[in-house]
């Protein structure tokens, strides 16, 4: 700028403006040009700060999702065990390392679930229903409810509990677990499967849940009564039963039977959808207890318990030589990508054939697919070595309370009576604050809230469960101190169920036996589950399972009642008012 | 007819900033540091990014944050510099940020400050 052209007058905001900031300025112009000379599908070239800037927050806001839900239960264990019992955590960096490869793997799954799986899941829900006729609609239903089943993280957590059972205590229940792996997990399936296929009808023609429990409860609860007053060994094997219920309703499950049910409704369903969301979950947790009761009943009909001793002993002298595929990553990895790539083959076949379809984003897909194999093989590793290892050990210290323990010098620690308090309530607190960490219990407290107009406060909600989880595993954990029989505490239990059922509002009986699946996380179900079998171990109890079990009994108990409650609250505030009015 | 007359603010600028979504208050909460009265965030989708981006676009959401804010003329490119850096927008696929001129805006503005305006204006 020459000088004469200088102006006499400056404003002052443009001279900051000038101090602060310079700008370089492009055209808008040249730069879609330089955009047109270069070849349409290349990709960007991204700097290593640029790739850092992009990953850092995608993995740490994911990674944190994962460490809420680990960390302060891992958390309590460890500092229960330093301060109340005074023993060291044992192994402490393998468990620190198997807790991090927990959360590692949970991330990816989740994200490979959400990229790879979950989009298939979204266009056969919206395309099937359109497309083709009921009966094929409810038969990939069905299918569907198998795949996901082997998809579940929490199913590795069954095997994992298995190792632990003693074959010459619980012949059957070893068996089930270790010989008849395969059965066991298929049957869970085919129960997961009926109720998908049940849930899908329900969402068609908008059936009320309450026949549908008293339909699938009835024949459970005489199954159960007739194994635990016929077959004292067969009676071993109803804790597994009805625990294997709580595994099956997890990430995988739930959104993608889901998806399909909304498909069909939205397609072909009739009324309202509010609520026929629920009750998937319930019937997935019930039908699979009849299924490995009914598996349970076939084998006692197959061998006698000494035959299973035998073999037990067969196969345990010849453990010192396994084969590479039943060493530590290998099996972790092929037990990931059999969980896994079932469920993929199947639906894209039914892409494929059924609907011919063209699947989208082949490559993102893939990506996804890769990165839930991947995710699923780091987390079942952690689940051995982290969740496993860290449950079964406080499981087995936490009796020195009151017991005394080989493993733990000067035990009993205290009072028998102390310390049965403080064993039961270890057990409360791990329910009360696992429960409400959920962020599935917010989800449905939201959902409730609404539902009811807000009648049934999402919090009063929220704490109904977590007090019915608390005194659940509590109860689980008595059962296995005292050795309770399971089956007369279940059968009682869900006998009271049904009345609350009948007496309760279609609303409240949907909420309450769906609050049951809520609670059991990937990381909450193993880690309870190996709770109770180094507890079990610990006290000479012959099996560890149940906890789950009571776990998922009471929380629907407590639901149903202060739903009563409420619901007879509001009623007493309605006459009231009608009262007054009429006075007036 | 009555002759009814109301106050418009001239020499305003509207910044528009589109973020992944969950990124949006990081950036309001910057461009209030730097002196803008308030803004609006609405929830929109995007494409283009990730497409370019291979492998790495998975980690772009697709949902999209945009945020309105009108500044004075002086103060805008300040406050757009402090919105970009809080955004890091000069990383691929973190967003866009662009101003536009505005003719004539209107608001509630308080009575004693339009009056305290109209007098200093006058006075000039």
């Amino acid at each position: 700028m020459s000088k004469d052209k200088m102006p006499k007058q400056v404003r002052f905001g443009d001279f900051i403006r000038e101090l602060n900031i310079t700008q370089n300025k492009i055209s808008f112009v040249d730069l879609a040009n330089s955009f047109k000379s270069a070849p349409k599908d290349q990709k960007l070239q991204v700097s290593g700060r640029d790739v850092y800037r992009i990953l850092a927050p995608y993995t740490t806001v994911r990674f944190v999702d994962q460490a809420k839900a680990v960390v302060p239960l891992a958390l309590y264990l460890m500092l229960f065990q330093i301060f109340i019992l005074r023993q060291g955590v044992a192994d402490a960096i393998v468990i620190t390392g198997g807790l991090v490869a927990v959360m590692v793997g949970l991330m990816l799954f989740m994200e490979g679930l959400k990229l790879g799986l979950m989009p298939f899941g979204e266009t056969i829900g919206n395309i099937l229903p359109v497309k083709s006729p009921l009966p094929i609609v409810l038969l990939i239903a069905f299918m569907l409810g198998i795949g996901v089943t082997l998809a579940e993280p929490a199913i590795g957590a069954l095997q994992e509990a298995g190792k632990i059972v003693d074959p010459s205590k619980a012949p059957y229940l070893w068996a089930l677990l270790n010989v008849h792996t395969t059965k066991l997990i298929a049957v869970v399936g085919v129960g997961v499967g009926c109720a998908s296929v049940l849930g899908t009808l329900r969402f068609v023609y908008n059936w009320s849940l309450k026949p549908m429990i008293y339909a699938s409860l009835v024949p459970l609860l005489l199954i159960t009564a007739f194994v635990a007053l016929t077959d004292v060994e067969l009676l071993k094997m109803i804790g597994l039963a009805w625990d294997c219920g709580a595994v099956t309703t997890g990430p995988v499950t739930v959104p993608l039977v889901l998806s399909l049910g909304i498909g069909v409704a939205s397609a072909v369903g009739k009324g309202d959808s509010t609520l026929s969301g629920f009750g998937i979950v319930t019937l997935a947790s019930l039908f699979p207890i009849i299924g490995v009761m009914s598996l349970g009943l076939w084998l006692a009909s197959q061998v006698m318990p000494a035959e299973i001793v035998a073999t037990a002993q067969a196969m345990s002298g010849s453990a010192g030589a396994t084969h590479w595929s039943g060493q530590t990553p290998w099996v972790e990895v092929i037990l990931a990508v059999r969980a896994i790539v079932p469920l993929v083959i199947f639906l894209f076949l039914v892409m494929k054939v059924v609907l011919r379809e063209r699947v989208k984003n082949a490559f993102i897909i893939g990506y996804g697919i890769a990165l839930a194999v991947i995710g699923m093989g780091i987390f079942n590793f952690g689940l051995t070595y982290g969740l496993g290892m860290l449950g079964n050990q406080s499981g087995s210290l936490v009796p020195a309370a009151f017991a005394t323990i080989d493993a733990v010098e000067g035990s009993p620690l205290y009072w028998y009576s102390l310390g049965l308090m403080i064993a039961l309530g270890f057990a409360y607190f791990l329910g009360f604050g696992s429960t409400l960490a959920e962020p599935a219990l917010n989800a449905l407290g939201m959902t409730v809230q609404n539902l009811t107009n807000g009648a049934f406060k999402k919090s009063l909600l929220m704490y109904s469960v977590s007090f019915g989880v608390a005194v659940g595993i509590a109860l689980g954990v008595a059962k296995l101190i005292f050795a309770l029989p399971l089956a007369w505490l279940l059968i009682p239990g869900y006998i009271l169920l049904l009345i609350l059922t009948f007496l309760s509002t279609e609303e409240f009986v949907n909420v309450a036996w769906d609050s049951a699946g809520v609670t059991t996380g990937p990381v909450t179900v193993p880690l309870v589950l190996a709770m109770g079998l180094g507890f079990a171990n610990a006290t000479g109890a012959i099996e560890g399972f149940g906890i789950l079990s009571m776990a998922s009994l009471c929380p629907i108990m407590s639901v149903l009642i202060t739903g009563l409650f409420v619901q007879y609250r509001a009623n007493k505030a309605e006459d009231k008012r009608k009262t007054q009015a009429a006075a007036a | 007819m009555a002759n009814r007359s109301f106050t418009v603010l001239t020499d305003g600028t509207l910044i528009t900033c589109i973020v992944e979504k969950g990124k949006a208050d990081a950036i309001v909460k910057a461009a209030r540091e730097a002196g803008a009265q308030g803004a609006t965030v609405f929830y929109a989708r995007g494409s283009g990014i990730r497409e370019r981006l291979g492998i790495l676009g998975v980690a772009v959401e697709v949902e999209k944050e945009i945020i309105n804010i009108v500044v004075s003329k002086d103060q805008a490119d300040f406050v757009v510099e402090r919105m970009y850096l809080a955004g890091q927008l000069d990383t691929p696929g973190k967003g866009f940020i662009y101003t536009t001129q505005l003719d004539k805006a209107a608001t509630y503005i308080p009575p004693q400050v339009v009056e305290k305006l109209a007098q200093s204006e006058g006075q000039a």
